[in-house]
């Protein structure tokens, strides 16, 4: 026999239990949650992101923010995966390259109705061109970066070079002297993502491009060919770290942290790592060597938001603190990127840092990656490429074709 | 209790019993399948938006792909070198592990401890064991002047894929022999005793008795290793995720290399029913193989 006022009793019980928990819930009327995705840059990204969470609620009451930390080399899948379920954030960081994709599935708002001009104007010249598509904004610019050449000051003032090589021409000279002397010269990266922009670097240094305007592959060129062939013989003479296949950023800014190699190119926020983990280090920053012209790659990653979110208002008003001049220091500052608007560029911290500013001067001669479908394929073509040429299995001219095939089937598609 | 067709029909309490878990089964594997099935039949953007009906175009982009011609081919490589290298060294561990000796439970443990670490754990282990500048294996190696200066193992397919095929071996042999060492104990002692008797040396006891007694446990390791082995993902895509040039990718890393990095889920579904059917072979073989056990 069931006994139905124990068991109405201990429903009702529940009940309460239940309504009340609820009730929190309902109290204010406009209650906000804006949930973000953020990449991992660094051990300083959560911590960043959510002390302006805190700071955005305190300002905003009722409203919340929900931080969420994703690794860079996950966030993509996470995104895909997310947006597939229909589950995903308010916001997110993306790579600007992605956005294309992005627009193409009418999955990003377009952020021009909330911008007005003094929004605008608070952005250094050209940083919100990458994430413009068909005259739309879709992404504001909230870390960007450049690249440049480290190198290790003793053993290139040992190889006769104290400020750095200038020229490819220079960069072989040194590595030679630093090799005879049983050193890692030239650290070329093998592995990993941005093999090809490895080789872009010394491509557009001779004056070529990566895609054409017509938006088929061009780097499938003379200025590719020798940029390539250059590689080959710094790793074929033993001019590099051996085995470049096994090194990606990671381990090739490793070696350099460890003062085993004389020179490699790579981002600013290593500044910050050396400071941190290897203050004795002693290393220069040049730009990245010249063939017949400057040039250097520049890296926009984007915060956008999604079409599909519901609290669009409260979420760009997050946006708006955001690029405010305080958090856009703190948060610069701490991840060692470049300034994208004119309020951290006017900091003290960043026009008094001379090694920052090598970049910022590089930033006239960037090249960003273009805003194509298939720049993803041509990315893995030309990493194959580069990587069938350091092993020994193509030639340069053979492996770039292969590319250029590929890159072409995937282009503007 | 026997049916109009001269099936045996079930009893209703067996359908109650067996009906939950075969609507959930076929939700859980049915649902994933259809999706599947769509995908590779349409032109779809990375983010899963279903576009333009393709057919077959797909199957027929994946099937002319190179990459994916020697992933194929890479694979059956390293699923004959992983099942076959596991069965060599599993065989002759668990017929000794069944012997009785002085710290036999020590030693079994030691061999399954493997196990108990799951496999991305142990592929990073491995990874760094074999880093370039300061990976035990280079220490060790130039140590004992085996290596005048430390390898690159992970740079080249020639070093890197052998070493993901050894590492496949070795975090296959404890469920190998687990059921191997069920085989052994399912051998009743005194045929030996018999065979001693008759003057049957130990080789002769092994390869008269042991191994065809052991035939149908041997079969059944070596099809749920096929199994398993084929689709095993995370050895190769910590190590070398496919790389350098596509040179180890077998078609579990291709095919999530092509949906999450390339942004093409179409013709990733493509190659996952293509990995289906071939799954499905190797388990219809293991299904004959028990079939023929219980006959």
């Amino acid at each position: 026999m069931i006994d139905f006022k124990a068991a109405f009793r201990s429903w009702s019980r529940l009940g309460a239990v239940l309504g009340l928990a609820m009730a929190p819930l309902a109290a204010p009327a406009q209650a906000d949650t804006v949930r973000v995705t953020v990449s991992y840059y660094s051990a300083a990204t959560g911590p960043f992101f959510e002390k302006m969470a805190a700071e955005f609620a305190k300002a905003n009451p009722g409203h919340e923010v929900k931080i969420e930390v994703v690794n860079w080399n996950a966030l993509f899948q996470k995104l895909q995966t997310d947006i597939s379920g229909n589950a995903n954030s308010d916001i997110s960081i993306i790579g600007t390259r992605w956005l294309l994709d992005f627009v193409r599935d009418d999955l990003v708002e377009p952020l021009d109705g909330y911008m007005n001009a003094d929004f605008r104007n608070r952005f250094i010249g050209t940083f919100l061109n990458p994430s413009q598509i068909k005259a739309k904004t879709y992404g504001l610019p909230i870390a960007a970066s450049a690249r440049g050449l480290y190198y290790n000051k003793a053993m290139l003032t040992a190889a006769g070079f104290p400020t750095g090589p200038k020229t490819w021409d220079e960069v072989v000279a040194a590595a030679e002297k630093i090799k005879a002397a049983g050193g890692n010269g030239f650290g070329v990266q093998g592995k990993g993502t941005e093999v090809d922009v490895y080789l872009y670097y010394a491509l557009w240094s001779y004056g070529g491009t990566v895609v054409s305007p017509d938006i088929k592959a061009a780097f499938n060129s003379p200025a590719g060919v020798k940029a390539l062939t250059l590689y080959k013989s710094i790793v074929d003479r033993g001019l590099s770290q051996p085995g470049v296949t096994d090194y990606d950023r990671t381990d090739l800014q490793n070696l350099f942290k460890q003062g085993r190699l004389g020179m490699v190119i790579t981002a600013p926020f290593l500044i910050n790592q050396i400071a941190k983990e290897v203050p004795t280090l002693e290393y220069g920053i040049a730009p990245v060597p010249t063939g017949t012209t400057n040039a250097t790659y520049a890296v926009t990653d984007s915060v956008v938001m999604f079409k599909n979110s519901k609290v669009k208002a409260t979420a760009w008003k997050f946006l708006d603190f955001l690029f405010t001049a305080g958090p856009r220091i703190e948060f610069t500052k701490a991840e060692g990127f470049l300034p994208t608007t004119k309020a951290e560029a006017a900091d003290p911290y960043f026009t008094g840092n001379e090694r920052l500013q090598t970049f910022v001067n590089l930033l006239p001669n960037a090249h960003f990656a273009p805003t194509v479908t298939g720049w993803e394929d041509t990315a893995k073509a030309v990493t194959n490429a580069a990587q069938s040429v350091y092993l020994g299995s193509a030639t340069p001219e053979a492996a770039l074709k292969k590319a250029e095939t590929e890159a072409n089937a995937a282009l503007g598609k | 209790m026997r049916g109009r067709g001269g099936v045996a029909a079930l009893p209703f309490p067996v359908i109650a019993m067996i009906g939950p878990s075969l609507v959930l089964a076929a939700f859980v594997v049915g649902y994933p399948l259809y999706e599947i099935v769509r995908l590779s039949l349409h032109e779809v953007s990375r983010f899963g938006m279903i576009r333009a009906f393709t057919g077959w175009g797909n199957f027929a982009n994946v099937l002319a792909d190179a990459t994916f011609q020697a992933s194929l081919w890479r694979t059956l490589i390293w699923t004959g070198f992983v099942v076959g290298g596991t069965m060599v060294i599993s065989i002759p561990v668990a017929v000794v592990l069944n012997l009785d000796f002085a710290g036999r439970g020590l030693a079994r443990t030691i061999v399954m401890l493997p196990w108990s670490v799951s496999l991305s754990m142990a592929s990073i282990v491995w990874l760094w064991a074999f880093n370039a500048d300061y990976g035990v294996v280079n220490t060790f190696l130039t140590a004992i002047g085996a290596l005048p200066r430390g390898l690159a193992w992970m740079a080249r397919p020639e070093t890197a894929f052998p070493i993901e095929i050894a590492i496949g071996i070795v975090v296959s042999i404890p469920f190998t022999t687990t059921v191997l060492l069920g085989g052994l104990s399912s051998i009743p002692g005194d045929i030996y005793e018999a065979a001693r008797i008759d003057g049957a040396g130990p080789w002769m006891q092994f390869r008269m008795l042991t191994l065809p007694l052991l035939k149908s446990f041997i079969g059944i390791a070596m099809i749920l290793n096929m199994i398993h082995v084929f689709n095993s993902f995370p050895i190769i895509w910590i190590m070398t995720q496919g790389g350098p040039n596509d040179t180890t990718h077998i078609l579990i890393t291709y095919l999530y290399d092509l949906a999450f990095r390339l942004g093409r889920p179409g013709p990733a579904a493509a190659i996952s029913l293509i990995m289906l059917v071939i799954v499905f072979s190797f388990t219809l073989l293991y299904l004959r193989m028990q079939g023929r056990e219980r006959a």
